[in-house]
């Protein structure tokens, strides 16, 4: 436990330096504002423009998955930066054969990163969502959206060899986030069709109005990460 | 007869000092290519341009202009500013700029190699959605997608011979998607007075989304990319010159 600690601590002062700590720490706030005051100001605009109403409001819900899904990105997606400099420099390797082992490494690199997202997603989604959530919802979009980022870093740190493939790859997995648009616009026979990714359940769960949709997303979660994991594993050894 | 001997040896050196310096610059391009090609670029925009495609064939007509536009320049065109820092801090890794700066190479031809490769990726990628858009034409959009990408990727060497790690460069180079995204998509929604035509991300804009041409706002686009190149020749050159710590 002392040696994951003093492990994330190392990374914390890491991206201090690169005034990275703070862009993640700020950003949920500022797209959070920008989405709760932007969103509605823009659904104005189009029913001045077009002359419809309620242009965008059935799909606030969409934009509070949305909000859920980048929040844990942007926090995963630092440290997933980090693991891939400290494996072009060859300094996990090192971290490997210490106390901290191959575990703690992914605990202090992942985990507490995707814990700390879940937490600031949890208290940030009532203050800026757009959509009326119950409690229930709020926990369950965060829990599937931090879940998802954990996903989107494993599939970085696991394919790719080096920072720039992580990169590329960066781009690339951040389309997982779109499967939660499916529900909203594909005809359900062939919205099933992204029943691979984990944010097309968070989508469901929203559309339907049922917090059962949570299950298949942890589940669809659980075997990306299981399957990243042993990726990742077979990498590092 | 000395003089005439003297005149042609002084024209087969140059003949042969522009030889040298094209067949070197023509393997550093192809280097640059197959080292993106070894790195997943060209796959990763094979994906992307499926997956942008399909997003335009679902679009309603009266749509797909404008998004074909935006997707155009936010992202082949931008995606040497995208890419720079991870190729640039991979060479450091690789110690291959160390090679480089004790190579007869040119911080100009380093430059232009980058630029000229993966503007050929953004080409590709900007002619295929143009044409699967159905609007406007392809030459004024591929001359703006052209123009775009090499401001983007100029950007882009600039920053990258700046950082030391990842996320400094991503952060580094929000200030310049912002100023360079946010006015060229208002401006194409026609929100913008038409004084911001002369904006250079606005003028490529005009041109990718088949708006018509600013001429003043071509010119000094073309202006800022000189002054770009400039800077991001000497930037490289310092680089270079502070490989491992010390100066060569």
């Amino acid at each position: 436990m002392r040696a994951i600690r003093f492990s994330f601590i190392h990374m914390l002062r890491f991206v201090r330096k690169d005034m990275m700590l703070l862009a993640a720490g700020l950003s949920p706030f500022l797209i959070g504002i920008a989405m709760h005051l932007g969103i509605p100001f823009i659904d104005r605009q189009l029913t001045l423009f077009t002359g419809l109403q309620n242009v965008m409001v059935p799909y606030f819900g969409l934009f509070d998955i949305l909000y859920t899904a980048i929040t844990p990105v942007m926090f995963c997606f630092v440290a997933a930066m980090v693991m891939l400099e400290e494996h072009d420099d060859h300094i996990d390797r090192y971290l490997f054969i210490t106390e901290l082992g191959r575990g703690g490494y992914f605990v202090s690199r992942l985990m507490i990163p995707g814990i700390i997202a879940f937490l600031v997603t949890l208290i940030l989604l009532p203050i800026f969502g757009l959509s009326k959530l119950s409690a229930v919802d709020i926990l369950f979009l965060s829990l599937t959206g931090t879940l998802q980022g954990i996903v989107i870093t494993l599939l970085v740190v696991s394919l790719s060899t080096n920072k720039l493939e992580g990169m590329a790859l960066t781009k690339m997995s951040s389309l997982i986030m779109l499967g939660a648009i499916a529900p909203y616009f594909i005809p359900r026979p062939y919205g099933y069709l992204l029943s691979f990714m984990p944010s097309f359940w968070t989508g469901m769960m929203i559309t339907e109005n049922s917090p059962m949709f949570v299950i298949p997303a942890i589940i669809v979660s659980a075997v990306w990460m299981y399957i990243l994991w042993k990726r990742f594993e077979t990498k590092i050894r | 007869m000395s003089s005439l001997g003297l005149a042609s040896d002084r024209v087969s050196t140059t003949y042969k000092t522009k030889n040298i310096f094209f067949g070197r610059f023509m393997k550093l391009l192809i280097w640059d290519m197959r080292f993106q090609m070894r790195y997943g670029f060209y796959l990763l925009y094979t994906f992307l341009t499926i997956f942008y495609v399909l997003v335009l064939t679902a679009l309603p007509e009266a749509w797909k202009g404008k998004t074909a536009a935006i997707l155009i320049f936010s992202d082949p065109a931008a995606m040497g500013l995208f890419f720079m820092g991870a190729i640039v801090l991979l060479e450091k890794s690789q110690r291959v700029t160390s090679y480089f700066a004790v190579s007869p190479v040119k911080a100009f031809e380093y430059v232009c190699s980058k630029v000229l490769s993966l503007s050929a990726i953004a080409l590709i990628v900007a002619g295929i959605l143009s044409k699967a858009s159905g609007c406007g034409l392809l030459v004024p959009a591929l001359s703006g997608t052209l123009l775009a990408s090499v401001m983007f990727t100029l950007f882009g060497v600039i920053v990258a011979t700046k950082i030391i790690s990842l996320n400094q460069f991503i952060l580094f180079t929000v200030p310049v998607e912002m100023f360079g995204f946010i006015p060229a998509i208002m401006h194409l929604l026609g929100v913008t007075p038409s004084i911001f035509r002369i904006y250079p991300a606005n003028a490529c804009m005009e041109l990718i989304g088949g708006m018509g041409i600013s001429v003043v706002g071509i010119f000094l686009t073309i202006v800022l990319i000189v002054v770009l190149f400039v800077i991001a020749c000497r930037c490289v050159f310092k680089m270079w010159q502070e490989q491992g710590g010390v100066k060569i």
